[in-house]
Formats: structure tokens, sequence, C-alpha cells
């Protein structure tokens, strides 16, 4: 065999050995990095679908709005460990009406969908941050979207008398619709006025939480 | 030729976007569009100019459907959908609902008030002096269609459907119940009464004098 086709051909086992071990590298850090995006939506769909209870959380009842039909929810009266700040107890609220669903008849909102953030502003303006399975699994229509917003305002209404109107996001954006028709550009109305009814005094705000204590507009 | 009064369908998503698919082979963009033109046939039949916001399986965007009508005075809109749940054979009428401006301290509202009807205002909010006619010509629907389609509420919804947002027309969304049919010709049987319940409310409406905004 000539010199120079012996080299050649040495070179280019190193350059497919050198390629193979870069692949299996490539392979792996891949692998590593699928893990680690899971166990981080995992730890965070954890931390935030089970909101924190403090000590001074008391069992109160409170009213969770689910379906009682295709175009009509109703409130259920539920025991429920809530705070007395607002930020916690609407969180408290959101994650029963998500979780502890009577019946599937019931359901208004997908059981995979979680509340991913809950801010409030200092007009009274909530916004709540869904994870996409809101907007991916609930059923497109009017009426099945107009029930799922019913469930939600209905509910944080009942419970978190300070809240003046909700703004909607899906994991951290404005989108257009909900499923194709429910308009989630703008606000909903919340506890209009005339219609707000007595509840605990909100405490201090949470921690580093950027937002503060809804207060009453008026 | 058509010379009586202007309404455009709009027959809602298309395209990429189906809308609602039922277990059965319903889906909503398809049948959304062959009611529209059975609606369409019927309302012109009765001497009403018809436009619509897609004649294919397009999807215009919101702006653009609100675009297609907002070249017109003296119109009605509307839109045209196939819910995934509800009973079916029932019909439900909505007109588009604003939240309301946020008090601020003193009181006063924090947005400045709409334009009004005709007039120029934000692109957004373009509905907003339309609300109270479309509010009047959805509660007509959808007693015209309770009449004929047993089950449908007496009454219209309020609901921030997105399509109506931006129309400057009084603008209404019918949603038919539902894609869960055994047999997805069974929507095409509510286009008759459909259309039949248009032409009823719209006479009544123009009648009372109730084209316009208010």
């Amino acid at each position: 065999m000539p010199r120079n086709l012996k080299i050649a051909l040495g070179i280019l086992s190193v350059a497919v050995l050198i390629g193979l071990m870069s692949l299996h590298g490539l392979h792996n850090r891949i692998e590593r990095l699928s893990e680690s995006q899971n166990t981080e939506e995992q730890a965070r769909r954890e931390l935030l679908t089970a909101p924190s209870s403090a000590p001074t959380d008391v069992k109160e009842k409170a009213e969770i709005f689910w379906a009682a039909g295709p175009d009509r929810t109703a409130p259920v009266e539920v025991e429920l460990t809530l705070s007395a700040e607002p930020v916690r107890r609407a969180r408290q609220v959101l994650h029963a009406l998500i979780e502890n669903t009577p019946s599937p008849a019931q359901r208004t909102l997908p059981p995979s969908a979680s509340l991913l953030a809950f801010y409030i502003l200092q007009d009274g303006t909530a916004i709540a941050d869904f994870s996409d399975a809101l907007a991916l699994e609930t059923p497109s229509g009017i009426l099945s979207e107009e029930l799922a917003i019913e469930s939600i305002t209905k509910t944080l209404e009942s419970n978190v008398a300070s809240l003046r109107r909700l703004k909607i996001l899906i994991h951290g954006q404005e989108v257009d619709t909900l499923a194709g028709h429910v308009d989630l550009t703008g606000f909903f109305d919340l506890n209009p006025p005339g219609q707000q009814t007595e509840q605990p005094a909100p405490s201090s705000s949470q921690g580093a939480n950027p937002t503060a204590p809804a207060k009453s507009p008026r | 030729m058509h010379t009586g009064p202007l309404v455009i369908l709009d027959p809602g998503h298309g395209g990429a976007d189906p809308g609602a698919r039922g277990p059965n082979g319903a889906v909503e963009k398809e049948s959304v569009l062959l009611i529209a033109r059975i609606v369409r046939v019927e309302l012109e039949r009765q001497g009403y100019r018809v436009l619509m916001t897609r004649y294919d399986d397009s999807n215009p965007s919101y702006d653009d459907r609100a675009a297609t009508a907002n070249a017109h005075r003296d119109a009605i809109f509307i839109s045209i959908h196939v819910a995934s749940t509800g009973t079916i054979g029932t019909v439900h009428t909505y007109y588009y609902r604003f939240s309301s401006a946020l008090p601020t301290v003193t009181g006063v509202a924090s947005i400045p008030p709409p334009a009004p009807p005709g007039g120029l205002g934000l692109w957004e909010e373009v509905q907003l002096p339309y609300t109270d006619a479309s509010h009047r010509f959805a509660d007509i629907l959808e007693l015209e269609l309770a009449q004929r389609l047993p089950g449908s509420p007496a009454t219209s919804s309020a609901a921030p459907v997105r399509e109506l947002r931006s129309v400057a027309l009084p603008a209404v969304a019918v949603e038919i119940s539902s894609v869960l049919v055994s047999d997805p010709n069974t929507l095409l049987s509510m286009g008759p009464p459909l259309a039949t319940s248009i032409v009823r409310s719209l006479q009544t409406f123009r009648a009372a004098g109730s084209a316009g905004g208010d």
C-alpha cells in the first residue's frame, strides 16, 4: 500500500473517530438539556400549582364557580384554607377551581392548566398568567370559552373583593383569544360598583412579589 | 341586481385555523362557510345585498374582516360560528361586551369617552358606540331564533367575541351548537331557519329605525 494512501486512511480514521466522539457528546448534551427543561417545568408547575399556605391562613367557606350546564356556572360552597392576603387568596381559589372540580361535567378549565403567576396592581387590576394548556385545551367556541372565563372571574369576584378587573395572559404573553373566539386583549370587569361584598381586610403584600395589595379605587 | 340594505356575513376561522372540530368529522371552518352561503342565498332572494368576509378556505385576520365591514355604512355585520358544546340544534347570539372604564380615585373614567358613530375612534374600540344597537339587534335575532330553533335562549348574551371588537357597525355573532353532531350535514339544516330569522330580525330592526349607532 502506498505511503500516501496509508497516511490518508489514518487521517480519515482519526477524523471519523473524532466525529463519533463529538456526536456522542452532542447527544448526551441534548439529553441533559431536555431532562433539565422537563425537570425545570415540572418543578415550576409543582411550585406554582400548589399555592403556599401560611400559619395565618384560616379555614373558611369559599364559593367556587363550576359549570352548571353548557352555558352557565353556579357557585359551590367548599371549605378551603385561605389567606387574607389578596394575591395568595386569589391563587388559592383559582387552584381550587382547577384541581378540586367535583365532577367532570362541572369542569370549566382543562385539568392540565395551571396558574403560573398572579399579580395585583395598585388600581385593583389583577393579572393572571395561565399555562399554555388553558388556551390549547379549552374547547374552541364562544360558549365554552365564556364558561371558562366566567368561572375564573366569578370565583375571583366572590372571594377577593378588592379586585376591579382582570387581565388574562397565556404563558406570560398577551394573546388575541382564549381558544379562537373570546377576546383576551382587553380586561374583564370584577366586582362592579354596587355589587361588592365584605371580605377580610388585606394584610401586607407578599415579600418581594412585584405586586401591591389591591386597594379600593374610591 | 340586489339594491336592498347590506348584510356582511363573516364565516369564522378558515385556512390553517379550523376552529372547533367534532368527533364525527364536523369542522367549524367548513360548516360556517356552507351555512353562510345558504344564508346569503336567502338574503339575496329577499332583496338584501350580501358581502362575505371570506368566500373560500382563507383566513382573513380579525382586522381584515373588520376592514371589510368598515368600508360600508348602514349595514349589519353577522359573524357565524359553530360551538364545541351546547345543546345540539340551538343557537346563541352575542354582542360585544367591553370592560367598563376603570374609575380613578376621583371617580372620573380613566379612558376618554368613545367617538360617536361614524366618528374617528381607537381601532380597538370602534364597536363601542354601536354596542347598544348591536345589543338590540342581537336580542331581536335571538328571539326569532328561539321561535324556530327550540331550546335557544330567549335573549342574547354579552361576550367579548374578538371579530366584533373593531367593527364600526351594529355587529353580532351567532354560534350554532355544535360540532358534536353525529352527521356534519345536520349543521347545514340550521342554515334555512338561521336565514329566515336574520331576514325577520333585520326587518324588525330597521323598522324600529335602529340601523345606526346611538
